[in-house]
């Protein structure tokens, strides 16, 4: 009788047991599966989203091939110095120019900027927002006044001397935006409704936007230093 | 008999417990029975997405281990020739830089969420909320207090990143993130820190109502950038 009845108590545990885990297994897929954004979604939605994780597909996919590639070039160069270094070269140009320490060239638009009189002059969330609608759009490069817009760039307003700071440096009116990038992508990122132009202008400001096919944007002047990544 | 009826009584709490688990479940599958649409072309287009996800996270996968080998190649082949021993390490130095590379070091870890306080008359709702711009200022003082990586979700900032409001969500580096947004950052963490000053634009937030965080650690990883950058309009000036 008693036997019995131990028996019965460790079943039942056991089958609780395998209950309460099986549903904390169920929660944690259902907490887990990050499909919740595209369920919501609509098909025209779905469409663009499907094209955007094909094409960041494709991208991945031609990078890694290129790397392998690489990979296989270094492995058949090892007798030959003077292709290894030819390699290491190239490599070190294309590091360069997305450190932004190259000049470069190519197609954009140049946005001029100067504060209207008698109003709060523009400021550098305005040309922070600025340069973050022209990335958005696909910009390739970016300068005010001349100082290189780089990962590791902030723009600042000095309160006690009442300027602007790009990369630490000074930069004083007119304000010269260089951007190279798609002409007409670069431009209706910053005109238009809620473009950042179209602000200034209605604000009174002055703004004019030039393309040009042959913009030269000089390459980052400050030093670049890491202490604490690794 | 005492013993009986305490076994009844757990087993009757037990039994209670489970199905209330059950209706619950069955409750929530029915929630997102009714968010999917009967749409059969709307279900295979969700497919169809899901499919190119995983694809694009095994090349990811793979396009990590293969720069590692790459790096391994390079310094294999340098390593005879002081000059080339030099680029290979600025090649190396430059991919932690541009977010190429995984990196890790010290600094913070700031996390913004919207606020949970009940909107009244005199407190604007939209306050409550992270917006595009507030993560954008909270990057841009955080690299003008010295950070030398940043990550927000763990989408590396990267100098074309830029962060775009898309509805309730914020679109960074093509993905889109919603709130709570964790930001980190690598630099001396007593000078990020510094972003928690009186007047400081975390300050600013939180008077507003958001939930701001700041946390300093000595351990940060911050990952690779999940993109690639490709150049179509623009080229070196040869020299």
């Amino acid at each position: 009788m008693k036997k019995g009845k131990i028996a019965m108590t460790i079943t039942i545990g056991i089958a609780c047991f395998a209950l309460v885990t099986v549903m904390m297994m169920q929660f944690k897929v259902v907490n887990e599966t990050d499909i919740t954004a595209i369920e919501e979604m609509q098909e025209t939605e779905l469409k663009t989203e499907l094209a955007s994780w094909k094409t960041r597909y494709e991208e991945i996919d031609e990078q890694y091939q290129e790397v392998t590639q690489r990979i296989e070039e270094y492995k058949n160069d090892e007798v030959s110095n003077n292709e290894a270094s030819q390699l290491v070269q190239e490599e070190l140009e294309q590091t360069n120019t997305l450190l932004g320490l190259t000049d470069v060239y190519g197609e954009g638009i140049i946005i001029t900027l100067k504060s209207g009189k008698d109003i709060t002059p523009i400021t550098a969330d305005d040309l922070l927002i600025m340069v973050n609608a022209l990335k958005f759009a696909g910009a390739e490069a970016i300068s005010i006044n001349d100082e290189r817009i780089v990962n590791t760039t902030d723009i600042v307003y000095i309160t006690s001397g009442s300027f602007i700071k790009v990369n630490g440096q000074r930069i004083l009116e007119p304000y010269v935006i260089k951007v190279i990038g798609n002409q007409s992508h670069m431009e209706s990122a910053v005109t238009g409704t809620g473009g950042k132009v179209d602000e200034l202008l209605t604000l009174g400001h002055v703004a004019t936007i030039e393309k040009d096919n042959d913009i030269t944007i000089g390459k980052y002047n400050g030093e670049i230093e890491t202490k604490y990544i690794q | 008999m005492p013993n009986k009826k305490l076994i009844s009584i757990i087993l009757g709490v037990m039994c209670f417990a489970l199905t209330l688990g059950i209706v619950v479940q069955v409750r929530t599958i029915q929630n997102t029975n009714s968010t999917i649409s009967q749409n059969q072309e709307a279900n295979a287009l969700r497919d169809e997405i899901l499919k190119y996800k995983e694809r694009y996270d095994n090349r990811f996968a793979q396009l990590e281990e293969a720069e590692k080998e790459l790096e391994k190649e390079r310094e294999e082949a340098t390593k005879n020739n002081t000059e080339l021993e030099q680029a290979q390490q600025q090649i190396t130095e430059g991919n932690k830089l541009t977010g190429m590379t995984e990196v890790t070091g010290p600094g913070v870890i700031i996390t913004l969420s919207d606020g949970t306080g009940i909107a009244t008359s005199t407190l604007n709702p939209s306050q409550l909320i992270v917006h595009d711009l507030d993560v954008l200022s909270v990057v841009n003082e955080l690299i003008n207090a010295g950070a030398e990586a940043i990550s927000i979700n763990e989408q590396r900032w990267v100098f074309t990143t830029a962060i775009s409001c898309r509805g309730n969500t914020i679109d960074i580096n093509g993905e889109r993130i919603g709130a709570p947004f964790v930001i980190k950052a690598i630099g001396l963490p007593e000078y990020l820190a510094g972003l928690e000053r009186v007047g400081g634009y975390l300050e600013l937030m939180r008077g507003q109502g958001v939930g701001v965080n700041l946390e300093k650690s000595n351990n940060i990883t911050i990952p690779k950038y999940s993109g690639v950058i490709n150049f179509e309009y623009l080229q070196n000036v040869e020299r």
